[in-house]
């Protein structure tokens, strides 16, 4: 597929003039012209969630998301969260809570956990097991990971909403 | 290769009418993932996303809500214009996959697809919706009860497109819920019954069943629904409806049950879910 | 981290925590090296069949691609653990759908997937045998023709279709039926399990010009893999290194190498990186599953409660191939009598070939399937003795001191106080509000065990210069949290803070050898290896302190952060780094601790047990635990939903104990998807997988997952460093058949099918209303 379409978008506050192919979706140009690799491929078919990029805010799949659709959408990806050396609150809480294994789930993990958290920040624990389902995890059974994104919620409060991506 | 943006619905189907594989792109929730699997070859693609007249939704004086087809899943879930009876389609497109998947799939993309499980089949059909199409020869209205006419096909002519789902008034005080059976949250509903009943107090006064997952186009059967009108919805009418409807569909074979096994669960589901409906409409009143 | 009082049996987060939340955790698929081709692999689209001919030029024709190789082009090596059978690409024959045909490297993804799929291959198609009956029956279509030539490790080579079969026997079995008041026999299936690990397998090749090919893969193990490699390619273990990238999942499906070898090939024909990613699909098709199995068995009791015998068939489904189907049948043998005395037992293993892709090692290795069977056995007869289950299982636990099917002495057993554990937890429980109309709630039990010692391990521990200690080991971590395991107990062994310790990404070129991360042996093996080698590390520096400080090695003691200090004078102390710069410049040399160990126990002891055609010889070291689960079945579907699950796990001493929880809450949920929902299935007309793709093939999500409470007990088992034992495969095996367990409490009839589709519950409950 030939790399014809010209797309402008904002990728993590950058702007970029990318071109892609007509089937391309973001997450083939994010890893493969861009070489952002926190977006993982687990399925390529919706069902995963390891390819969890924001869109507008939304958490998405990357892999079913047409980069030519992007046109002046504003994409965040997992490298787009941790301000230089200071981690996300999202981050901080999932380490601190031990919330991965062999952590290819987490980066989508921490995505989606993010945008509940600007969506809303009072979620229960209720709503965070709705939003945390669209994303598969087959090491840790979950319970670490809801864990982990309650105690993000909690802190994002107290930092006053700022944890919203 | 072409990808083109139009802001019209004449534009779209413009940009649609100019290759052979051209499709219309929603939400891309089904479409980019079958193009990943290599199921499809795309030569160009039209963007629906800044087409205006497809997005948001409203209610008419009668009652009437025309839900743009670009409209996601999740504004459809939350969307309070949709009252009574009208309900059920809410709650269908709140148990669409998963949010993720809500927050990037369209009404317009689903109902166009129409893949025999998805959720909102049934459910336009209990709510006796209408579905607005726009094509090269102009625009036209077909009842969602003569748009599904096998698997995976539907009343869509060549390079004609959705633009709207029309939900009429409900009967008043009706209830309208949507119960799906899967594997896991998030699959496709292995069987799924939508649900819109009106009590006259102990008496039925009006009720609309939709079935999904059980044949390769979604299910009503009105003679069924006509028999249940006047009862009191007791277990023997509503076996013998629930049987009447089963009967009308052919399950098939599939990775998620049996033919057999549906056949043997639907009428039993069709009970739980008119019991249940019929409680909340008690309740209510 | 700095002032770190203990080290082992804290809770603490993996050390690689903070790239991985970052997103810059490197796995397989994330490197991009500068003039990487894209590899893909051309596989059988029909289960059985000769091929007669092979014809690339069409795909070396596709713009972009660099190489195409075949079977032709490598001498047919045959390959594998157990009986080598084979070989990187299928010549001769196909035995499955999937398996790899030819290579293509290419300048794109793109053009490698279009070259493969150009690939013209001729076959005369074979009748396929695609289930155990079909690969039985008399007539049957032979898989393997040659398997009497093939070179075997052990001595169970079968004939026909059956590519082993093993027996072991204790006591008089026949003779034992006769004091037996009650007995019960049932046959149980289970269905094959995909591993499933979130990222798809893949490998990235890169050569030099001295002819040695360096490979990322996600693998279980490097040595192994190593040895695949070189084996496949034809070139010396000395031409390949492994690298283990981050690893996203294995739970045994990535213990070996297999189109990892055509990735190295394709670089060094190329001279170019390749890179070699699966799909999803070809993933599915292509890795390995868990056996279908089917078990036959027959236990008998005293009224009384008292086991008095057992028989027991076990027959696993293992594919195209052997891979390791020898050693999961033999591990399937020896857990069939589970943690309970049993005086008479008499069981048979058997392996047979189908044309399907080759099942593999999976978490529990055997023991879920023939677990599923035995704690059924035990529920079963518990019925019809009128006595609970769990006070049968006591009365026949085994007790320190006593001995494992084929003889190895268990020095310590705590089955009776993991099981007592889990019923005291569940009973104390508050019950939960009523079920709904037509739905009714069961509580089952499990009782289980798992061995942890096998094959060999090594480890270095090192002073450097500056009093910092360097660790390398060739275990890998798939995930599970050993790097991190590891160095706490080294940290601990030297009071050391982890930030003073280097721990070496595991790379042939530099680690010492590991077998692999399999069996939960990692931490009790390559902890063992660690912690020996950082102990003659410290001895060593002991020597070298007592030296300068002129004091008795004995008047010494290790002071947190890598100081050496005379006990009772707390200013009197050095540190690691003036050691170091004494061994290094001074005197005796740098300071290196080593260990090597194998597990030398032999399963089985000719004076206790008669064993024949089994493939391992030595493995045991067990540890125990014990599941309760309620469960609520739905009368009107047959759908189960797990509610609440109690699962109590020995493992010694709990280094980490939130990685204890991690494997028992994860392996735990992985069980339920495996007791309910996952089995792949094969299309009966043409032996393709059916469900090769997430949309098809279910896993619990976190609308799933139940109420899971994770209980650790710390019985110290001896020999494991700190006493620990593993825990990364018992929660699979008690998961599903304590599920079973539940079903039957709560239906009244026994699932003897797994998995437990609501169609299977629902075929149970109308049977019994008709
Ligand atoms: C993991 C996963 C789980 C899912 N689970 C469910 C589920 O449980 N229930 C369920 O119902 N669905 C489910 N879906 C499908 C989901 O709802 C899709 O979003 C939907 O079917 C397609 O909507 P879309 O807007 O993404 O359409 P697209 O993928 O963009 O398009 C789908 C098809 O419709 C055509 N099309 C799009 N818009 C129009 C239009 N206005 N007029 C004419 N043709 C049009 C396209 O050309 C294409 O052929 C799931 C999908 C995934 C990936
Ligand atoms: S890779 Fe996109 S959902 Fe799995
Ligand atoms: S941590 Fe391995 S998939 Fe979630």
């Amino acid at each position: 597929m030939t790399r014809n379409i010209p797309v402008s978008l904002e990728i993590n506050g950058d702007p970029h003039d990318l071109r892609v192919a007509l089937s391309d979706s973001i997450l083939d140009v994010l890893r493969d012209q861009l070489q952002l690799t926190g977006a993982k491929r687990g399925c390529n078919q919706g069902v995963c969630g390891a390819c969890t990029v924001l869109v507008d805010g939304r958490a998405v799949r990357g892999c079913l998301t047409n980069a030519a659709a992007c046109e002046g959408e504003a994409v965040t990806t997992v490298e787009g969260l941790a301000e230089g050396l200071t981690l996300h609150p999202v981050q901080e809480a999932f380490v601190e809570a031990g919330a991965m294994q062999c952590g290819f789930c987490t980066p989508g993990m921490v995505l989606a956990t993010a945008a509940l958290l600007s969506e809303n920040p009072t979620a229960s624990r209720e709503d965070v097991v709705q939003a945390l389902s669209s994303n598969l995890c087959r090491c840790s059974g979950y319970q670490v990971i809801i864990d982990a994104a309650l105690a993000a919620l909690e802190t994002g409060v107290e930092i006053g909403g700022e944890a919203g991506a | 290769m072409t990808f083109s943006r139009p802001s019209t619905v004449e534009e779209a189907v413009a940009a649609l009418s100019a290759g052979e594989q051209v499709a219309p792109l929603a939400g891309g929730a089904t479409l980019m993932a079958i193009a990943n699997a290599g199921l499809v070859e795309l030569e160009g693609l039209v963007q629906m996303a800044g087409v205006g007249e497809l997005s948001g939704s409203s209610r008419s004086d009668d009652g009437t809500v025309r839900i743009g087809a670009m409209r996601l899943h999740r504004k459809t879930a939350g969307d309070d214009l949709l009252i009574d009876g009208q309900r059920v389609i809410a709650d269908a497109a709140g148990q669409i996959g998963n949010p993720a998947i809500r927050n990037m799939g369209t009404i317009g993309g689903s109902v166009a697809f129409a893949d025999p499980a998805a959720d909102y089949l049934p459910s336009l059909l209990a709510a006796d919706a209408v579905l607005e199409l726009a094509g090269p020869s102009g625009r036209r209205e077909v009842p969602a009860a003569d748009f599904f006419l096998g698997w995976m096909e539907t009343a869509l002519a060549e390079n004609e497109i959705i633009v709207a789902v029309r939900v009429p008034p409900a009967p008043a005080g009706s209830v309208g819920i949507y119960r799906k059976m899967s594997r896991v949250a998030g699959d496709f509903a292995t069987i799924s019954v939508a649900l819109v009943l009106q009590m006259d107090g102990e008496t039925c006064a009006d009720i609309r069943i939709g079935v999904g997952g059980c044949n390769p186009t979604p299910v009503r059967v009105p003679d069924a629904e006509t028999a249940l009108v006047g009862s009191d919805l007791n277990t023997d009418a509503v076996d013998v409806a629930a049987r009447q409807i089963t009967d009308a569909c052919e399950p098939q074979d599939d990775v998620r049950a049996s033919a057999a096994y549906r056949s043997r669960v639907l009428p039993r589901i069709i009970g739980r879910v008119v019991t249940e409906g019929r409680q909340i409409a008690l309740e209510g009143s | 981290m700095s002032k770190l009082e203990a080290r082992v049996g804290i809770r603490m987060p993996r050390v690689d925590a903070p790239e991985t939340v970052a997103g810059e955790a490197m796995y397989t698929d994330d490197f991009y090296l500068p003039g990487m081709l894209f590899g893909a692999v051309h596989g059988s689209p029909i289960a059985h069949g000769r091929i007669l001919s092979i014809d690339t030029s069409e795909a070396e024709a596709v713009t972009g691609v660099k190489a195409v190789i075949t079977g032709r082009d490598y001498n047919h090596v045959l390959a594998g653990p157990f009986i080598k059978d084979e070989t990187m690409f299928a010549t001769d024959r196909v035995r499955y759908v999937g398996e790899p045909v030819a290579a293509v490297a290419a300048t794109t993804p793109e053009a490698a997937r279009e070259a493969a799929s150009l690939i013209e291959v001729e076959y005369e198609d074979l009748p396929a045998v695609l289930s155990i009956d079909e690969a039985l029956a008399e007539d049957a279509p032979v898989l393997h023709e040659d398997l009497a030539s093939y070179f075997c490790t052990f001595e169970g080579k079968g004939t026909g279709n059956t590519l082993c079969a093993g027996d072991l026997t204790e006591g008089d079995v026949d003779a034992a039926w006769a004091e037996c008041d009650v007995i019960v026999e049932q046959t149980y299936e289970t269905g094959a399990q995909h591993h499933l690990y979130m990222e798809p397998s893949g490998a990235v090749a890169e050569p030099d010009r001295q002819g040695k090919v360096t490979i990322w893969s996600s693998l279980q193990s490097i040595s192994l893999a190593q040895q695949r490699v070189a084996e496949w390619v034809n070139i010396p273990m000395a031409k390949v290194r492994m690298v283990a990238p981050r690893i996203g999942g294995g739970f045994g499906g990535k213990g070996n190498a297999h189109f990892q070898p055509a990735a190295a090939a394709l670089a060094l024909k190329t001279g170019r990186p390749v890179k070699l990613m699966l799909t999803r699909s070809e993933d599915f098709e292509m890795m390995r599953s868990r056996h279908p199995s089917r078990v036959h068995m027959k236990t008998g009791a005293k009224a009384d409660g008292t086991l008095v015998a057992r028989e027991f068939e076990v027959i696993l489904d293992c594919g195209a191939y052997a891979d390791d189907s020898p050693g999961v049948v033999s591990v399937a043998v020896l857990m069939g009598r589970g943690p309970y005395r049993i005086p008479n037992i008499r069981a048979r293993g058997v392996g047979v070939y189908t044309n399907k892709l080759k099942a593999g090692a999976y978490r529990g290795y055997g023991n879920p399937q023939v677990s599923f069977a035995a704690e059924q056995q035990l529920d079963e007869l518990a019925e019809k003795l009128g006595m609970d289950p769990v006070d049968l299982r006591l009365k026949n636990t085994m007790n320190d001191g006593d001995r494992w099917l084929g003889g190895q002495p268990v020095a310590v057993s705590s089955a009776a106080k993991c099981l007592e554990t889990a019923r005291d937890a569940a009973t104390a429980a508050p019950a939960l509000p009523d079920a709904g109309p037509d739905r009714k709630r069961g509580l089952g039990y499990a009782l289980f065990s798992a061995p942890h010692g096998l094959l060999s391990t090594a480890a270095n521990v090192a002073l450097r210069t500056d009093g910092s200690i360097a660790v390398a080991t060739g275990a890998v971590d798939i995930g599970q949290g050993s790097d991190t395991i590891l160095q706490q107990i080294v940290a601990d062994a030297l009071k050391l803070d982890l930030d003073q310790i280097s721990f070496a990404s595991q790379d042939t070129d530099s680690s010492p050898y590991d077998w692999k991360t399999a069996a939960s042996r990692v931490t009790y093996m390559a902890g063992q290896a660690c912690l020996n080698a950082a102990i003659e590390a410290r001895e060593k520096i002991l020597v070298h302190a007592s030296d300068l400080m002129e004091v008795a090695p004995g008047d010494l003691e290790l002071r947190d952060g890598g100081k050496v200090g005379i006990v009772g004078i707390p200013e009197k102390e050095i540190t690691f780094g003036m050691i170091a710069g004494r061994a290094h410049y001074q005197t005796g040399g740098p300071v290196v601790g080593a260990s090597e160990i194998m597990f030398e126990t032999p399963a089985v002891d000719p004076a206790v047990a008669q064993s024949k055609g089994l493939a391992f010889s030595k493995v045991g070291a067990y540890s125990f635990g014990a599941h309760a689960v309620e469960v609520e079945v739905d009368e009107v579907t047959g759908e189960v939903e797990v509610l609440r699950a109690w699962c109590v796990h020995d493992v010694g001493r709990a280094i980490n104990p939130a990685m204890v929880d991690g494997q028992v809450i994860g392996g735990f949920v992985q069980g339920l998807g495996y007791a309910l929902l996952e089995e792949m299935v094969w299309d009966p007309d043409d032996g393709r997988l059916a469900n090769p793709t997430l949309m098809d093939y279910k896993i619990p999500t976190a609308r799933e997952m139940p109420e899971i409470h994770s209980i650790i007990l710390e019985t110290p088992f001896g020999d494991g460093p700190h006493g620990a034992r593993g825990v990364g495969e018992p929660p699979i095996v008690g998961a599903p058949v304590a599920i079973a367990n539940a079903i039957a409490n709560a239906i009244g009839k026994r699932p003897t099918v797994m998995p437990m589709k609501p169609e299977r519950i629902l075929d149970l409950l109308d049977g019994e209303s008709a």
